[in-house]
């Protein structure tokens, strides 16, 4: 495939802005800026993008209701880009549709990381690749069989679910909140510590070292990711 | 700041003029009502006036002490005497101000309220003007905390920006005349500094999570293990090289706690010991827990602590002072923070030095806390 890929950036720091525009041009992206909400909605309805990356501190618009907006006309890939202080914020931006977030600031590699995985996820159903494998671990989606250095793991249904789930979207970040409607269902309780004995369960069974994971990471106050390749 | 809040609250006291009055009418009637039914108990069970005076003087007392000003104990002490007059002497129901030593009762009264009147009005004025004394201390205090942690802040920030500019500003006059690798060293200078301003930028950040009246956090439970495993991805993010040994138990151990502002503390605690401990040897992270408390232990096998700044490593100036020319690897406001952070958890945090170098211990109370098995009762 020889056709340039789109992305639009919605950001309001112009320094920012240019970094970004500078490495993904760099990757052969053909790239649109927009310093407020407004215009950068206008771009996408005219651009039909690839990607948006998205700031949530926009001057003219709350970010959330820019993704909510985006929603209502497609499934396009949004990245948000976030301040670290603000966990709530961007679990707010993941719930309300957001695909992923990099937290300011990020480096070139991390950016790129964080696209692709949303391209690729954007592109794939959810049950294009039946197995997921990732250094010694191998997960076998039909026959419901994770296999860690050639041994079977034995799981219990919620774990097996619960892994699953992170697998088949691995290197994206699923919010507590994703995962226990998912699992628990939507009317699951507000509390999320069932979920989060769970996972110190299965990264019993999966982590050599429970303090320092190989497959499922922790992003504190958010929710979980699980390594890509 | 202080000079602006008085001046509000003598703005304010007009308004509030009509409710103290009306406190004070109501405080004066209670009062004589209660003194006025007591007496007539006393004077229909023992036909005595002397208890009568005596309650009413009582009721005049506090009615000087529970009211602004000398008018209501002054009112109440006539109105005592009319009353005692009336009521209780002879002839009842009647004024007659004849009698003898009359006018001496009237001005004992009339004194006794006065003086009460004076000396709780003075009182008065003397708590307020020692509570508005206090608060101008500690006003003064907080101005003082805030202008020396500015002045910390500003020199930790300056010396890196300084660095950056300088790096910047020969790269664009000279940049032509240097080598490749010269400019890759300046910009590298450059992405340095920077890291280090970030990294005391979200220091300071952090703090602003701890409620400032309370000085406390908001804490949920959290497991040991995501709290430690995240601190150690992000430091491995910022310092690839850098090598950390973990122990943790084994045991999945819940602790209530900002899990944001623990990564911080362990973040900074591991970066300093990776900066200053000047070995190579990995550094070990240990974490322990008996029923009450949670121990995490930074062990570095370094150089070890300067014993004379053991103690104030923690007030967060020293190393500013001490090591000016050495700023960039000092560790500035970050232990200070730490410290912070650790009390708004009611935890406690110190430093020693060990034979092979230093450690930095802190602890974090449990609570009522929950291990594994009992979450795993209440699931199944």
């Amino acid at each position: 495939m020889n056709q340039k890929l789109t992305a639009v950036i919605i950001e309001d720091e112009k320094h920012i802005c240019r970094f970004i525009e500078t490495v993904l041009s760099a990757e052969n992206y053909r790239t649109f800026t927009s310093a407020s909400a407004a215009d950068g909605l206008s771009i996408i309805t005219s651009q039909c993008p690839d990607i948006i990356l998205l700031d949530l501190g926009l001057p003219d618009m709350d970010g959330l209701e820019v993704i909510r907006r985006v929603r209502q006309f497609g499934d396009t890939p949004v990245i948000v880009i976030s301040a670290r202080t603000q966990e709530d914020e961007k679990v707010a931006a993941l719930d309300a549709g957001a695909d992923d977030y990099v937290t300011k600031p990020f480096g070139t590699s991390e950016l790129m990381a964080r696209i692709r995985t949303a391209l690729r996820h954007h592109r794939s159903t959810d049950s294009a690749d039946p197995v997921y494998s990732c250094g010694k671990l191998v997960i076998d989606f039909e026959k419901r069989l994770i296999t860690l250095e050639g041994q079977e793991v034995h799981l219990t249904q919620i774990e097996y679910k619960l892994v699953s789930l992170l697998a088949r979207q691995a290197g994206k970040v699923l919010t507590y909140d994703y995962l226990m409607r998912q699992i628990w269902g939507p009317y699951s309780d507000d509390n999320n510590q069932i979920l989060r004995v769970n996972m110190a369960h299965i990264r019993r069974k999966l982590e050599k070292n429970p303090a320092e994971p190989e497959y499922i990471f922790t992003e504190i106050g958010v929710g979980y990711r699980m390594r890509e390749e | 700041m202080s000079w602006f809040k008085r001046n509000s609250r003598l703005h304010h006291e007009p308004f509030c003029g009509r409710s103290v009055l009306c406190r004070d009418v109501a405080v004066s009637l209670f009062c004589m009502t209660v003194a006025t039914l007591l007496a007539s108990g006393f004077f229909l069970l023992s036909h005595n006036t002397a208890n009568v005076a005596i309650l009413y003087v009582l009721a005049t007392v506090l009615i000087a002490q529970n009211t602004e000003g000398y008018i209501p104990g002054m009112m109440a002490s006539v109105i005592s005497v009319i009353l005692i007059n009336m009521v209780f002497t002879y002839p009842y129901m009647a004024l007659n101000f004849t009698r003898d030593g009359y006018p001496l009762t009237f001005l004992g009264m009339l004194l006794i309220s006065s003086l009460t009147s004076t000396l709780t009005t003075h009182l008065k004025d003397q708590t307020r003007v020692l509570k508005e004394r206090e608060h101008m201390l500690m006003e003064a205090e907080k101005e003082k905390m805030r202008a020396n942690l500015l002045r910390a802040i500003s020199h930790d920030l300056r010396t890196p920006l300084t660095g950056i500019l300088g790096a910047a500003s020969s790269y664009l006059e000279q940049g032509s005349q240097m080598t490749d690798s010269d400019r890759a060293d300046l910009v590298e200078a450059i992405a340095d500094e920077a890291q280090w301003l970030l990294h005391m930028v979200e220091n300071l950040l952090s703090v602003t999570r701890i409620n400032d009246r309370t000085a406390g956090v908001t804490t949920s439970l959290e497991p040991l293990e995501e709290v430690v495993s995240s601190a150690l991805q992000r430091l491995h993010k910022r310092i690839p090289d850098s090598k950390v040994q973990v122990r943790i138990p084994d045991d999945l151990i819940m602790v209530p706690m900002d899990a944001t502002l623990i990564e911080q503390v362990l973040i900074n605690l591991l970066e300093n010991a990776v900066y200053h401990s000047g070995s190579a040897t990995p550094i070990l992270l240990t974490v322990s827990a008996d029923s009450r408390l949670v121990w995490f232990r930074i062990r570095d096998y370094g150089r070890g602590i300067d014993p004379d700044s053991l103690d104030t490593l923690f007030d967060g100036y020293t190393s500013t002072q001490n090591r000016s020319s050495d700023s960039h690897k000092g560790m500035g406001i970050g232990l200070s923070i730490c410290r912070t952070i650790i009390n708004a958890h009611h935890g406690q945090i110190s430093v020693a030095n060990h034979p092979d170098g230093a450690e930095f211990t802190f602890t974090l109370p449990l609570g009522e806390h929950i291990y594994e098995s009992e979450i795993d009762r209440s699931d199944h």
